[in-house]
């Protein structure tokens, strides 16, 4: 920054700014407005009405809704603490000095890099009855009889989608707490060996409490991303068999553009009661870990 | 003693099985890529007896490989481009300059990491199609630029942030302008921030799906991920044929990764860490 005595060079920050607030006004601010607009309308092709309240007052007693929002937020509850508790002890693992660590953090980060669209594919392949791969442990195993179509059965799809996106973040996780770890100060590490501190003191009474932080944001990370997920479930099930893994996400899709009802005022609506949801609750979580931050310091 | 060589084992254990189960998968695609779906129906899990590489020239002329790649490269590199050049002027400006509704605007952008696409999509499609850029490449990629921008300031901002201002009194003082100092100062100092911000969105666009999905509609210019879907839809049970369709999908970002995987790996976690 320059000196505060100065004026603010606007000849210079106007021209920097520009391109950037005509993509931000033009192509996410204005979306997102449209979007609160067309949520109190009927939004057909050739003609717009406005319906007031209407829209919300369908949404509350839209069954199919509430059970998105159930799935939805059942998977972004129970993922976040699959992937960051598999995460920790994983970071814990390559923490402990094991031959050939870099190379094991490369090749577990791997699977965040490729596209729901592959993983969704390669994941409805290793759920396949007749020779997937899950089925195929459970057989050589003896454990045949529990051989089952896990993405075409009404309990078995969404919980086995969760252990799809779990198998895909937990690396980036993992790297990320690694990371944590290693930027830990030795010198507490070593006072607790001083101390005769056990390796589960260490762990839960030094090194996690340090890193909590770190924990934290990882957890609220995840459980964003898992609000929004689209793409998986889109490519392995469009949200059934019977509604059981549809999201939040692939309800307004549907809503938008698979159904004939050609309104886009509904699945607007959605929109809109899900993105406040979501930004409360990230307004929520951020707070609370700031504050978590502010107690540890 | 014992105790000791025991936990050591039960965490190479761990190790052991953990890579199996994040590698596995790919390594299975890539076998299946290399056979024909009957060779795969009778053993699914053994390896290539001939390595049928010309399956991969097959899906590329024969199955419209070419033409979504190319509309890949097209879109991602565009939308790459463009969100370098406008997130790095913003980022730049809102790490040097002194102004009133400075951190506001910072915060407005970065807020947007956060939001639902589907907030967004809905009336993307409704202004596209409005302006004409619906079902079109443009159209794709001025939103993917969009979409891009907030992680590509935030990142950058931080890293202008702790160029010494020195440098730009220095600049100042041999006769550049506010515009050239930018260019020749603040940018090239940048690099090693402006290429994790490039390599990031590449894959991330790469993979995008989502905004692909509602702004594309003939099969001229759909990209990777939607040439995929549409491949998969059609010939549902031609598993070979689909898995040397993921491979080319997958292929590149295994490239780039193993030139670049630190830089990806710190631009992947850049957010989490903080």
């Amino acid at each position: 920054m320059t000196s505060p005595r100065e004026r603010p060079a606007w000849g210079a920050i106007v021209p920097f700014l520009l391109p950037a607030t005509v993509f931000y006004l033009g192509l996410t601010a204005y979306p997102v407005i449209r979007t609160v607009w067309n949520s109190v309308h009927e939004v057909l092709p050739r003609r717009e009405a406005y319906v007031g309240g209407a829209h919300y007052v369908e949404l509350w007693a839209d069954d199919t809704f509430w059970r998105a929002v159930r799935n939805t937020v059942t998977w972004a509850l129970v993922a976040p603490f699959l992937e960051v508790s598999i995460a920790l002890l994983l970071a814990l693992a390559l923490y402990a000095r094991v031959p050939a660590a870099r190379i094991l953090r490369i090749a577990w980060f791997t699977p965040v890099l490729m596209s729901y669209v592959v993983v969704g594919i390669v994941w409805m392949w290793i759920y396949n009855y007749d020779w997937g791969a899950a089925n195929a442990i459970l057989r050589a195993v003896g454990l045949g009889h529990w051989a089952q179509p896990w993405l075409g059965t009404t309990d078995t799809a969404l919980p086995a989608l969760i252990v799809v996106t779990t198998w895909m973040w937990t690396g980036f996780n993992m790297v990320v707490l690694l990371a944590a770890l290693h930027a830990l100060p030795t010198e507490v590490i070593e006072a607790a060996e001083l101390d005769r501190c056990g390796w589960g003191a260490k762990l839960t009474r030094v090194m996690v409490p340090l890193i909590l932080p770190t924990i934290l944001n990882l957890l609220v990370l995840s459980f964003v991303g898992k609000m929004k997920i689209f793409d998986l479930v889109w490519i392995t099930t469009k949200g059934g068999p019977l509604w059981s893994t549809e999201t939040v996400s692939t309800y307004v899709y549907k809503r938008a553009f698979e159904w004939s009802t050609f309104d886009l005022g509904y699945p607007s609506a959605i929109a809109t009661v899900w993105f406040v949801i979501v930004m409360s609750f990230v307004a929520v979580l951020t707070w609370m870990v700031r504050r978590q931050q502010k107690l540890e310091y | 003693m014992w105790g000791r060589v025991l936990a050591r084992a039960a965490v190479m254990l761990v190790i052991v099985l953990w890579t199996m189960f994040a590698a596995g998968p790919f390594l299975w695609v890539a076998t299946i890529s290399l056979r024909t779906t009957s060779e795969f129906m009778a053993a699914p899990y053994a390896l290539p007896e001939t390595w049928r590489f010309d399956k991969f020239a097959t899906a590329w002329t024969g199955s419209g490989y070419d033409t979504y790649f190319t509309n890949s490269i097209l879109v991602v590199f565009s939308a790459v481009a463009i969100v370098t050049a406008v997130g790095a002027m913003a980022a730049h400006a809102l790490a040097r300059y002194r102004f009133p509704g400075n951190r506001l605007v910072y915060l407005l952008i970065f807020s947007t990491i956060v939001l639902p696409p589907q907030i967004t999509v809905i009336a993307l499609f409704q202004t596209l199609a409005k302006l004409g850029l619906y079902d079109t490449r443009v159209g794709l990629t001025l939103v993917y630029a969009a979409v891009q921008l907030p992680l590509t300031v935030y990142i950058l901002e931080s890293f202008f942030a702790r160029i010494p201002a020195d440098l730009f009194d220095a600049a100042r003082i041999d006769g550049y302008s506010e515009w050239a100092t930018f260019w020749k100062v603040a940018f090239p100092v940048a690099m090693p921030a402006i290429a994790t911000v490039v390599i990031l969105n590449t894959i991330l666009l790469w993979n995008e799906f989502l905004y692909a999905v509602v702004l594309i509609a003939d099969d001229a210019r759909r990209t990777l991920p939607l040439g995929i879907q549409k491949f998969m839809g059609d010939q549902l049970e031609d598993y070979g044929m689909i898995a040397t369709g993921l491979m080319i999908a997958i292929v590149p970002v295994v490239l780039i990764y193993a030139i670049f995987s630190e830089k990806l790996i710190q631009g992947m976690t850049a957010g989490a860490v903080k």
